[in-house]
């Protein structure tokens, strides 16, 4: 045992890089469950009691969990049915049915999908045989015969809640709210949604049995907290084998955290959103550039990742333009500033264009209609000018009426810093009027 | 085997946990679930049920009634004591023995099931819909001695709207036959279903008994919520009239009623771990459970948001201020946002960031939006009114 530990203190520091990026790769990417929750202490309190209700006493609930994405509503959920089932006596009884909005997207698939993960008789294996319409009675009589008592309780989680209220006339969810007002087998039905208009999705029977608790998940948290929870995500804990390289790592995020450039970067993302995903894509970013050469997270680090999220994607595309496209798009902003936004055709840009051509003595740009044809159909196979209306089959091509997808700042920030854009192009844009 | 299989949930390895103070007896008792034996309130209605099914019964004839009210107000509960009533009377022979089976239109996945249920209750038999169909005809049309009557629940009736209306038509139908002996109760929510959806020849068979149900009046939610409870001392008296209160003037519904007082005695048993209180639950608790279901959660949705969150709503209220219309194009209100940023001193955000800001303030209906893929043309409008949104930037 000694022998391994002394073997330990002398981790190659290859290895401990490793580890590290394991155990923060699990933590960023693969949503691991935290030890605790922050911030949301209350709502925690309330799920879980509501929960231990149906699973001990047999009482039957309905509730939904509310906030905006990336809010922590699943893992709210996960972590209560942690410590839901440490409790033995909940372990033995609890069944649990998972649906998904998305995966279920009819009654059908969801009421088969519940045959199944509640093992009723009718399914062998795995498969659910009967009907769709039998499938249900034989559910609903199943829950009919269950009392509060006696028969397990069911948790039914509803992920994307607000995708069932668009089944058809909302069955399975009167189905499941009536079960949970009348005296049959205990459930509690769980959604989650991040639509704050839920209730109004629902028919208004299915409203009236259902019971209008609501768990909002709304993050009311401060910069300081933001910056407090961002070291903490990137923080080594204690278990970590090699404690030489702990130490120095959490020294290092410690510093960083305290750097001014850094704090600036992550107040202008807590100014754009202080979900908690947009920085994980961020901090992802800085730990992919943590190698053995260079075992820490440098403010430079951030500054760049930050460059890369915050990047307009616009601007991007027009850098990888031609010459060309670049001068129709010049045209089609001067025919939106002219005609204060209402749409152009290609006859109209390339007679803009030439306008252009014709003020310059040499003319290296004059190209044949076909040329601009193609190019101003690549423009709109990239998205950046599309139709007005979707008819595009009784028009032709040329006359056919369309829209620039930019903002005027975009076309000028891309222009700044096109590589080498020809100055009279650059001119021609500054240029109030074509 | 399937084809034979006895539906059930599997039994768990310990009995439920029984109720251990006066506050979890109240909640067992207030839950919805628990039915009492006789509902207070309803005795005029169901008077009038019990007279109507009974000489029906006891003529041997068969009829229609239809019985309509908003969510919540006991039509369903009333019928099933009605019921229960009369079986009663049947075992101890005052009235001659009927059969009753009740179907809902809401659980099953089409109407035409309706007639599969309607035969697998009567007689035990399965079949499809159109054989359940012809067998029923056959059954309702055609005298047999020793007949019994039976009563038939329809609940959830407008769900068995079909285009040509024919299961509707045969539900009304056969009580008409001489031999049927078949009294039809039917439920629904609006007033006024016979005449808006049903073809005439539909409605003249339904017939003109009809019934609604009112919504409850605080005075009757008290007396339903005093009777519930049935001596547990578990309520203020004024606690208990501001939630009787409250939901008379919102809905009526005796369902929601009784969620908010379990909600309160929730609440109570919470904060009286804390500190031990009187463990009754007072005006506080009720006002906190009411808070919680009534409250509309935009305004603190607005209150959380982000600050650039908060400056897009803004710069989409002056937009509208100055259109004088109540849509902008994403576009319009990004220049907006642009000079409130510089205003605040803020850092400009580019167009990409933007449009993100927008499709999540678009993801919790705190704007509507069109389809992102028409990226800065898209047309944006607000969700919440002009007012709230302001009201919760101002708070702070």
């Amino acid at each position: 045992m000694s022998k391994r530990k002394v073997q330990n203190d002398h981790m190659p520091s290859g290895e401990c890089v490793t580890q590290l990026q394991t155990i923060l790769r699990k933590r960023l990417c693969h949503q691991q469950l935290p030890e605790k929750l922050e911030g949301v202490e209350a709502q925690h309190k309330h799920l879980l009691e509501l929960l231990k209700q149906t699973a001990i006493h047999g009482e039957s609930n309905s509730v939904l969990i509310i906030g905006p994405r990336g809010a922590g509503k699943t893992t709210l959920l996960k972590c209560v049915l942690r410590h839901l089932l440490e409790e033995k006596e909940v372990q033995k009884n609890l069944l649990q049915v998972h649906l998904n909005g998305l995966l279920q997207t009819d009654d059908r698939i969801a009421l088969k999908e519940i045959t199944r993960q509640l093992n009723l008789e009718n399914v062998v294996g795995d498969k659910v045989f009967g009907s769709f319409a039998e499938n249900l009675a034989f559910l609903l009589e199943a829950l009919k015969k269950g009392d509060r008592s006696s028969s397990r309780p069911v948790l039914f989680v509803l992920d994307e809640f607000d995708l069932f209220a668009h089944h058809k006339n909302q069955t399975l969810l009167y189905n499941l709210f009536d079960v949970s007002q009348s005296a049959q087998a205990p459930i509690a039905v769980v959604g989650v949604t991040c639509r704050l208009d839920v209730l109004e999705l629902l028919e208004k029977r299915v409203k009236s049995r259902f019971s209008h608790r609501q768990i909002h998940l709304l993050s009311s948290l401060t910069f300081a907290q933001y910056l407090e929870r961002v070291r903490a995500q990137l923080s080594l804990l204690d278990d970590f084998p090699e404690t030489k390289f702990a130490q120095n790592w959490n020294a290092g995020i410690e510093t960083l955290c305290e750097d001014k450039s850094v704090k600036e970067v992550l107040q202008r993302h807590y100014n754009s959103s202080k979900d908690f995903r947009s920085v994980h894509m961020l901090l992802m970013s800085c730990l992919s550039r943590v190698s053995v050469a260079k075992p820490a997270i440098k403010p430079v680090d951030l500054l760049e990742a930050s460059r890369l999220c915050l990047a307009d994607a616009k601007a991007n595309m027009l850098h990888g333009l031609s010459i060309l496209e670049l001068c129709l798009i010049i045209a089609m902003k001067h025919l939106n500033d002219i005609y204060e936004g209402e749409p152009f055709n290609l006859q109209m840009v390339h007679n803009e264009f030439k306008k252009f051509l014709q003020r310059k003595s040499n003319s290296m740009y004059n190209f044949d209609q076909p040329v601009v044809m193609k190019a101003f159909e690549h423009l709109q196979q990239l998205e950046l000018i599309r139709p007005v209306d979707g008819s595009s089959a009784k028009t032709q091509r040329e006359y056919q009426l369309m829209r620039l997808m930019l903002d005027h700042s975009q076309i000028m920030e891309a222009l700044q810093k096109y590589p080498q854009c020809p100055t009279d192009v650059q001119q021609w844009a500054m240029s109030a009027f074509g | 085997t399937p084809r034979h299989a006895t539906p059930s949930i599997p039994s768990r390895s310990l009995p439920a946990r029984q109720p251990g103070n006066v506050l979890e007896e109240a909640r067992i008792r207030l839950h919805v679930s628990s039915v009492p034996e006789s509902l207070p309130c309803r005795e005029q209605e169901f008077q009038d049920i019990y007279s109507f099914v009974e000489s029906k019964i006891i003529d041997g004839t068969g009829g229609c009634m239809y019985i309509s009210g908003v969510p919540g107000t006991g039509k369903t509960a009333t019928v099933h004591e009605v019921m229960r009533c009369l079986q009663h009377a049947a075992d101890v022979d005052e009235i001659p023995p009927f059969t009753f089976i009740e179907i809902n239109g809401m659980k099953m996945t089409d109407p035409h099931q309706a007639y599969v249920q309607i035969l697998q209750k009567l007689t035990g038999h399965k079949a499809t819909a159109d054989h359940a169909a012809s067998l029923l005809e056959k059954r309702f049309s055609n005298p047999a001695p020793r007949k019994e009557s039976t009563v038939l629940l329809v609940d959830e009736l407008d769900l068995l709207w079909t285009r040509k209306q024919n299961v509707m038509y045969n539900l009304f139908d056969w009580p008409t036959r001489r031999h049927a002996r078949l009294v039809v109760l039917t439920i629904a929510n609006t007033m006024d279903l016979p005449e808006r959806i049903m073809i005439n020849r539909v409605a003249s068979r339904l017939g003109l008994t009809r019934m609604s149900f009112q919504p409850y009046s605080f005075k009757q939610l008290q007396q339903i919520i005093m009777s519930r409870l049935n001596k547990v001392k578990a309520f203020e008296e004024d606690a208990l009239q501001l939630v009787s209160r409250k939901v008379a003037a919102l809905s009526g519904d005796a369902r929601r009623c009784l969620d908010i007082c379990r909600r309160a005695t929730e609440i109570c048993e919470h904060s009286a771990a804390e500190r031990s209180a009187t463990g009754l639950v007072g005006m506080s608790h009720v006002m906190e459970a009411l808070n919680e279901m009534f409250s509309s959660s935009y305004i603190t949705a607005v209150k959380c948001a982000s600050v650039h969150e908060q400056l897009f709503l803004r710069a989409v209220i002056a937009e509208f201020r100055r259109l004088g219309l109540e849509e902008a194009t994403f576009q319009q209100v990004f220049v907006q946002h642009q000079a409130l940023c510089r205003v605040e001193g803020l850092q400009p955000i580019g167009v990409s960031e933007g449009l993100a800001v927008c499709q999540r303030l678009g993801a919790c209906r705190l704007l509507l939006l069109e389809p992102s893929r028409l990226g800065v043309l898209q047309r944006v409008r607000l969700n919440v009114s002009q007012d709230d949104v302001l009201y919760a930037l101002k708070a702070d």
